[in-house]
Formats: C-alpha cells, structure tokens, sequence
C-alpha cells in the first residue's frame, strides 16, 4: 500500500505541470466571423481553425496534438486559434502550458464558430488557400483526421 | 465519447463476439466477462499512458481519462490487455491463446468501424477502389479497411496452428504487428511520417517471433 501511494506521488510529481505564467504576453485580439472570414482569404494560405477554451477538458487532449502540427505544417498552413467563453488570464496560461504557439483570438461569445456552423467546444474548421469552408470537425480531433484535413486543404 | 466512436467501438465488441461464437468449441467458460475485463484495462492504461506522454497528469485531471478519442497509446494498450487475460486465467497461457483468433476479429471490426466515423481514408490513391472524403476529388487508400482484412486473415491463420502454450498468442501479437507494419506507410499522420509505428511494429513483430523460436526450442 505504501509503494503505491509512493508510485502515485512519484506520478503526480512527474506530470505537475511546472509554474507558468502567461501574464506577461499580450491580451488576445478579438475578432468577428466576417472578420476572420476575410483575413483567411486575404492570406491566400490554407488554414485551420480551433476553438478552443481553458476550461475545456478535451481541448487539454487535442492541445498537444494541435501544437505539434503548427510546428510540422507551420510553413505551409495557417492555424488559427478561437478561444471562446473564457477570461484572457486562463486563455493565456493554456497556450502558455501546451506551447500553442500560432495566432489565436479573444471570442467571449462565440461569435466565430456560430458564424461558421459549429456547435459546442472544441471544434476544428479547415479552410482552403481561397478561404472556404472545407470540412468542420466537431469534438476531440485525432492525428488521422486532422492529418486528412491538412492533407486535403493543401492539396486543392 | 462520440457517437461515432462509440459505434465504432460496437462494431468492435460485435466483431470480437462473432469471433467467440466461430471459435467458442476451444474458448473456457464466461469468454465475454475476460474479453471485457481485458479491454477495459488496455483502454484505462493506454488512455493513462497517452495522456503522461501528453503532459496531462491522469490523477488531477481524472475526467480526461474518458476522452479515449484523445488518444490511446497502443503499446501500453496491447500489454495491458494480453497481462489482464493472463492474469485472469490463472496464468494459463493456453487459455489466452483461445482468445487470439477472437481478438484479432475484434482488432478487424475496431479498424472496419471507421466506415461509422468516416475515417477510413489515408494517403493519395488513382487505384480502382481508392474513395474520396465526400465533396473532394481527391481519392485515397482506404487504408483502415485494408487493415480490417488483414486481420480476418490473420485470425484465420492463427486458428490453424498447433495448440501449444503460447503459440498462439505469439503468432497473433506478431502477425497484428505485420498488419500494422504493412498498412502505416498508407496511413497519415501530423507528424508526416510513419517511422514512430513503425518502430513499435516492428519491435512487437520481433517480440513475437523471438517468443515463437523460444517455445518451439522448449517443445
């Protein structure tokens, strides 16, 4: 019994994330659904699009997956990301402790994603080089689907 | 869970009972209740292992553990569940080979069961049977199905060889290892490469074939 409560501090230990602060970086912008609308096609760049929210537990799941892919499709596809329903201290602290680090934006009403179409928290939009609407992934992303979606908006 | 998901795992759990009723002459009592159990703990321990690997600490964040779609380590998966059906079988190894042709019927109708999430497709594809995601042009493997029948093949192999303690298991390990193996390079990843799967297919193929020599060299 006491190894494993020992194992289970260990564990908690290991996994503490460390003291972040995100206090220091710049409030997020905020901005609208025709907003976004027009920069994406201004930028003649694929893009995808997250929304996101710090007290969104599968946001935590898809983060890292999400920051791994703007550090391996960076170049070559936008990603943007809505944080939705939050407050600017918390919102900064999530992109702070899972390194998201590409564009993200303010939206405490949710203005973006209803502007697109999606219901709850997270979403996943992918948007082609001339800024349409592709496909639009609700929930949890997986590398496969988000992998096809890249695969498919740099493709056409 | 997803709904998609969800059904995607019904399709499993319906593969791998189809598979207990094919073979259910060479199965012990109450197969369904150790199929169950094993599946369980491969999930909670995989999910486990994904989420440390992720930074996410399983014990502060209990309720992560249940958004299996974001993500499941495999290798802590599969050792999971192989250690609960041996543990639960009294250590008998003969009893876990029973389970390995049922098992990788499961593994098939869990890969098949992308046809409920959409999820089937992988690399570029200008081969006869190659789809498109619905409203594109571009058509790809169906990479998920390929490996769906795979696994049947293998379950099939596995059911023709030799009742021997741990035979079995070891064909099953190592033969789900190949499909997987054959199947990566079809598949897409964010980060663009297959080379990670491909070093835990091959390390399980190896790990197969090594208990294989082995029992043969005890036999």
């Amino acid at each position: 019994m006491r190894k494993a409560l020992l194992a289970l501090v260990l564990l908690a230990t290991a996994c503490g994330s460390p003291q972040l602060v995100g206090e220091d970086r710049p409030d997020l912008p905020s901005i609208t659904g025709p907003q976004l609308e027009a920069q994406l096609a201004e930028s003649g760049r694929p893009a995808v699009v997250n929304v996101w929210a710090a007290w969104c537990a599968p946001c935590r799941s898809e983060a890292p997956l999400l920051a791994s892919a703007a550090a391996q499709h960076g170049d070559e596809v936008q990603f943007i990301g809505i944080d939705v329903q939050d407050n600017q201290a918390d919102a900064k602290d999530f992109i702070e402790r899972f390194g998201l680090d590409f564009d993200h934006y303010f939206d405490r009403d949710r203005v973006v994603p209803e502007y697109f179409g999606g219901i709850g928290t997270p979403i996943t939009f992918f948007f082609d080089r001339s800024g349409d609407l592709v496909d639009t992934h609700l929930g949890v992303i997986d590398d496969r689907t988000l992998a096809l979606g890249i695969d498919e908006i740099t493709k056409r | 869970m997803e709904f998609t998901l969800l059904w995607a795992a019904l399709t499993a759990v319906a593969a791998a009972w189809l598979g207990t009723r094919v073979w259910r002459a060479s199965l012990p009592d109450s197969p369904t209740e150790r199929i169950v159990s094993s599946a369980a703990a491969g999930l909670l321990v995989g999910r486990i292992a994904e989420m440390i690997g992720q930074g996410i600490n399983p014990i502060t964040n209990l309720s992560d553990l249940l958004i299996i779609r974001g993500g499941v380590s495999v290798p802590a998966a599969t050792v999971a569940a192989i250690g609960t059906l041996w543990w639960t079988s009294n250590r008998d190894l003969s009893v876990v080979d029973s389970f390995s042709a049922p098992a990788l019927v499961g593994l098939a109708g869990w890969h098949a069961g992308c046809l409920w999430r959409s999820a089937c497709l992988g690399t570029v594809s200008d081969l006869p049977w190659a789809l498109a995601e619905p409203g594109s042009t571009i058509t790809r493997h169906p990479v998920e199905l390929y490996a769906a029948v795979g696994l049947v093949l293998a379950s099939l192999l596995v059911s023709r060889i030799p009742p021997k303690p741990g035979l079995r298991s070891a064909a099953a390990l190592g033969l789900a290892a190949l499909v997987r193996l054959v199947t990566e390079p079809f598949r897409l990843s964010v980060t663009g490469g297959p080379v990670f799967w491909y070093v835990v297919g091959l390390s399980l193929a190896l790990l197969a074939g090594t208990a294989l020599v082995w029992r043969h060299r005890e036999i």
